[in-house]
């Protein structure tokens, strides 16, 4: 059953992913061992981590929490760190003041919203546990605030984004609160809890709330993104979209492909804004002498730096290593899974599974020829593995020149008879041959930008779209176009937009 | 010996109306050991599926070909199935862990397994009862965990498993399956478990999450016990207290949450309060009482950093350090864990999957601790190895390493005394490899594929129902689910059925 309003985005109570439960405790309580990656279970992607879709509660999940609760609470208030969350000093084990100033403002940061006098009341309940006469156990005012964290830490308004909202004109579609617009916003653009200026600005003793103001959002994202987290956010988002976050390679090697992407988006987004898609066309890139090796470029000055692709056949993030490595099989490039990618994550075309009779874990059996694309084109000359493949082979062949690593090749490794000429084709677009024609040409089908912001809107909204949604795509790619490309400019629009102030049940919980 | 009165219930602190388990006390067995004299209730019968997410041989290797650095050999006993049959037969390269712990007369390995599936179909409609859809990996998983067929590549069961439907009439208090996984981590970038992490359902479509910290599962099995020293016991008692009043604040507010939000995120949220709810009354269950063999584990200490994403992206160019996470040390302390839990009668019934269907864990490590170093991850093991170890030799010794700790969960219970024999005389132990090595599954004309339901063989140890152990039995074709039967109704099971199979593998009984 959809969703019953095109104009505004269903939403649920998202859990927190565990990269969000790491950056919420590292920003309000100091907690800089990303404790959730060490005891939750991963996350599933699909391809981001935030899909709201697969989270399901279980025992083993409960238990983990339990576990990362105490964990965080033993750290945070470690006597050289308790400063940080009790800002009065207690008179005694039993000074209920400090206590409760100590519940107020941090239940404010945890659960994103001021406390009610009975909830501050019932956290007290555990001071019981600092003063209790039991000589045999060691215990003082902290006691009652581990406990209280503990408390927090675990409960479902900190673990969930709950929107409730309240009612409008149209019976289906609810408008945010101030916290509740202060959270969403937060999370999507530095994947971390409100800070007390956005919690303040969604509500302070008798104010309106500032946040349903469209341009308030908007100087209010504007400052957000001037944070270094928001960077983290945007790199984390490329890293997922494009299937590279966690690549395999040595340490060197994998520390500069991230050292290139990272500066690339750094400069396109943020440093030097400009057109978003000069990420797919930029001309140079940064490179340290290793990755410039690596990708037969001239060495930057002082070892690292940026360099000219010049007529390389290269372009922008498609010839980056990161990208290149992921959607790779059995250590060798596969034109088949290059082409998913590019179909799939870069056009947002479905690629059918192959038939169950397909054996996919394995690359095309060997034929009488020693050269890999020689039995790619084989297994497509059966028209039934034709159909499919012939949208995706040609694309990966048109890359055959770049190997695993980025490094450029003219046949196939170990087989110089294997000669790779670097032709191939997007399917209904044309021929290209090389990254930077590839680019080129996914720009020119329209189809790129579109995508970009539809994966977008997913990493938003925590789940896939639903259909009524592409009208949602059609806003972004309007203002994606008004503000010659810019990213920044896209998400301040989207910030501002009345979609991104309301919100409706969805009906699949 | 002296008997003393003692009623079951008497050691029982009255809690909530929460049953639990108890250590059995040998002042509370009848003369012959087998059961409680009191109550005539019989011992407590023990279920567990160890579980292997690999083939039982290589890709296009015949099941006595191997390569192992570049040297080819013919050996006929790496294959785990031996040639004799009965009692007294060969140890074969998996099997050689649990001749070495005397461990062969304990157990019975039953081989020529088979789940049905259509050779002329690849359609979802015409897969067969208890059958498998023709997409391997996960059209194998659901048969042969359920024992109903599968309907699509995705790894799910579309009924409870075995061992779900045990703990339903065989647990001793409000813990059901303990159901851990020694494998935390997936290991490959781009992909995440998806299903793969399953190996125990409630019902269709209704997985049970593993816990897969050794230390969580410590605390949660055993804080509950009460210390012997008085310091100790009040600080134990203490904390106690305190998880109370922790979990009791955030149950107290699920009836204002709930009337706040809508209806879908009541369903969520109830979801997530219910589990909570759960967890106060496992702590609300007494705990056992130290006595006879039940005393608390070790705590397993901090767990053991989870390895990075796999080095190579398939064979050649695994690293030794990542992809994998000790899952060696990881799988020993979860079967020191279900050993006590077993021995405390914490629980009845545990599944501990070492490695997840389709594992990307890397093998390097165990491998060349086995004097086989196999640079690939237990997948690419099965497929191609690596350029100068693969086929059947490889296969089996990765299978040896999985086996190793079955084998060291049986030394365990064997070597527990409970009543006029062991813990083990009391239980039935599967382990279960995720796939055989006949015809592959998806093309179905390939032979000796990684991909396959045929040739599949699983191990049950142990005597309780009157199982006898000790032999290789060589069915025609038996249903794998078929051998779970017999094995749930060792441990009490009244029915004849796993999911769509039906009858159990008599033999296993003499």
């Amino acid at each position: 059953m959809p969703p019953q309003s095109a104009a505004v985005s269903a939403s649920v109570a998202r859990r927190l992913s565990r990269a969000e439960i790491d950056a919420t405790v590292r920003d309000l309580l100091g907690d800089t061992t990303n404790p959730a990656s060490r005891i939750l279970a991963e996350d599933e992607y699909t391809p981001f981590d935030n899909d709201y879709t697969r989270q399901k509660p279980s025992a083993a999940l409960i238990d983990a929490l339990e576990a990362t609760a105490d964990d965080i609470a033993t750290r945070v208030l470690a006597p050289a760190n308790r400063g940080r969350i009790v800002a009065c000093a207690p008179s005694g084990p039993g000074d209920a003041a400090c206590f409760r100033q100590v519940i107020e403002t941090v239940g404010r940061r945890l659960f994103r919203r001021s406390l009610s006098n009975e909830e501050v009341t019932a956290y007290l309940s555990l001071q019981s546990f600092a003063t209790e006469n039991n000589p045999s156990v060691p215990h003082d005012f902290f006691t009652a605030v581990g406990l209280m964290l503990r408390s927090m830490l675990q409960d479902p308004e900190f673990l969930y984004r709950i929107e409730i909202g309240t009612p409008t004109g149209d019976p289906a579609v609810l408008r945010l609160s101030g916290y509740e617009i202060a959270t969403r916003l937060s999370y999507f653009l530095v994947g971390s809890a409100p800070d007390d200026r956005l919690l303040d600005l969604a509500q302070k003793d008798g104010t309106p709330d500032a946040l349903a103001k469209p341009e308030q959002r908007r100087a209010e994202a504007k400052r957000l993104l001037a944070d270094p987290r928001a960077r983290d956010q945007i790199h984390r988002f490329h890293a997922m979209w494009l299937g590279y976050r966690a690549i395999p390679g040595g340490t060197d090697l994998l520390a500069a492909f991230n050292a290139e992407t990272t500066a690339l988006i750094d400069k396109v987004v943020f440093d030097q804004p400009s057109s978003y898609l000069d990420l797919f066309t930029s001309s140079q890139t940064y490179v340290n002498n290793l990755l410039a090796d690596q990708y037969g470029l001239s060495r930057p000055a002082g070892g690292a730096g940026w360099v000219a692709y010049g007529t390389t056949g290269r372009a922008g993030i498609l010839s980056h290593g990161a990208v290149l490595a992921a959607f790779s099989k059995f250590s060798d490039t596969s034109p088949t899974q290059r082409g998913i990618f590019v179909q799939t994550r870069l056009l947002c075309n479905s690629v059918q599974p192959p038939p169950a009779n397909v054996n996919v874990d394995q690359p095309p059996p060997a034929t009488a020829s020693a050269c890999k694309l020689d039995r790619y084109a084989a297994h497509r000359s059966s028209a039934s593995c034709a159909s499919c493949h012939d949208n995706l082979d040609p694309i990966g062949t048109g890359l055959e020149q770049y190997d695993v690593g980025g490094k450029f090749r003219t046949h196939d490794d170990g087989h110089p008879e294997c000669a790779l000429d670097g032709a191939g084709a997007l399917p209904g677009y044309g021929t290209f041959k090389g990254p930077a024609e590839l680019a080129q040409k996914l720009i020119d089908s329209g189809r790129l930008e579109r995508c970009f912001l539809e994966h977008l809107l997913r990493y938003a909204v925590g789940r896939g779209l639903y259909p009524a949604e592409q009208g949602a795509v059609d806003t972004l790619a309007s203002g994606f176009a008004a503000s010659h490309e810019s990213l920044t400019e896209t998400l301040l629009g989207y910030v501002a937009s009345d979609r991104f102030a309301l919100r409706q049940e969805d009906p699949t919980p | 010996m002296k008997k003393v009165r003692l009623s079951r219930r008497a050691v029982l602190r009255g809690v909530g109306g929460v049953a639990v388990g108890l250590p059995v006390l040998e002042c509370m067995l009848d003369r012959h050991g087998e059961a409680l004299a009191q109550s005539a209730t019989p011992l407590p019968k023990r279920y567990a599926i160890v579980f292997a997410g690999q083939a039982l041989g290589g890709d296009d290797w015949a099941d006595n070909t191997s390569m192992v650095l570049g040297k080819r050999s013919t050996d006929k006993a790496a294959f785990i199935v031996p040639p004799e049959t009965g009692a007294g037969y060969s140890v074969t390269l998996p099997l050689k862990p649990l001749a070495d712990r005397n461990l062969m007369a304990d157990f019975s390995l039953v081989s020529g397994l088979r789940i049905p599936w259509s050779a002329s179909s690849v359609e979802a409609a015409d897969v067969p009862a208890g059958g498998a859809f023709r997409d391997f990996h996960g059209g194998g998983a659901g048969p042969l965990l359920c024992g109903t067929r599968s309907q699509s590549a995705s790894f799910t069961c579309r009924s409870a498993t075995s061992d779900q439907i045990v703990a339903g009439f065989n647990k001793p208090g409000s813990i059901g399956a303990l159901v851990v996984r020694a494998q935390p981590a997936w290991y490959l970038s781009g992909s995440s478990f998806s299903g793969r992490q399953y190996i125990s359902y409630k019902g269709s479509a209704a997985p049970v999450e593993a816990q897969t910290s050794p230390s969580i599962v410590y605390h949660s099995l055993f804080d509950g016990f009460t210390p012997s020293d008085s310091s100790a016991r009040a600080q134990h008692d203490f904390d106690l207290r305190a998880r109370k009043s922790v979990l009791s604040l955030i149950s107290d507010k699920r009836n204002r949450l709930m009337g706040t939000v809508g209806a879908t995120d009541k369903v969520r949220l109830e979801r997530h309060f219910d589990e909570i709810r759960d967890l106060e009354l496992r702590i609300a269950a007494m705990p056992p009482d130290v006595g006879g063999q039940c005393q608390a584990p070790k705590d397993p200490g901090p767990d053991l950093p989870v390895g990075g994403n796999n080095a190579g992206s398939g064979s050649d160019q695994i690293a030794t350090n990542t992809g994998y996470s000790d899952e060696a040390t990881r799988a020993r302390l979860l079967a020191d864990l279900i050993h006590m839990a077993f021995v405390c009668d914490i629980t009845r019934v545990a599944t501990l999957q070492i490695t997840v269907f389709q594992s990307h864990m890397n093998v390097f490590p165990i491998s060349d601790a086995l004097g086989v170093p196999i640079r690939a991850d237990l997948h690419e093991c099965g497929h191609n190895g690596d350029a100068m170890t693969r086929g059947q030799i490889p296969v089996s010794t990765c299978l040896q390493w999985h086996v190793g700790h079955y084998a060291y969960l049986l030394d365990k219970l064997k070597n527990t005394p409970e009543g006029a024999g062991n813990v083990l005389d009391n239980s039935a132990i599967i382990f279960m490899p995720e796939a055989g090595h006949g015809q592959q599954l998806n093309d179905a004309t390939s032979p000796n594929a990684t991909h396959s339901v045929e040739k599949m063989v699983l191990l049950v140890a142990g005597r309780a129902g009157g199982l006898k152990p000790g032999r290789h039995i060589a069915t025609p074709q038996a249903h794998p689910g078929q051998v779970l039967v017999s094995a749930m109704q060792a441990v009490g099971y009244t029915k004849d059925t796993l999911g769509e199979v039906t009858g159990g593998v008599k033999d296993l009984f003499g």
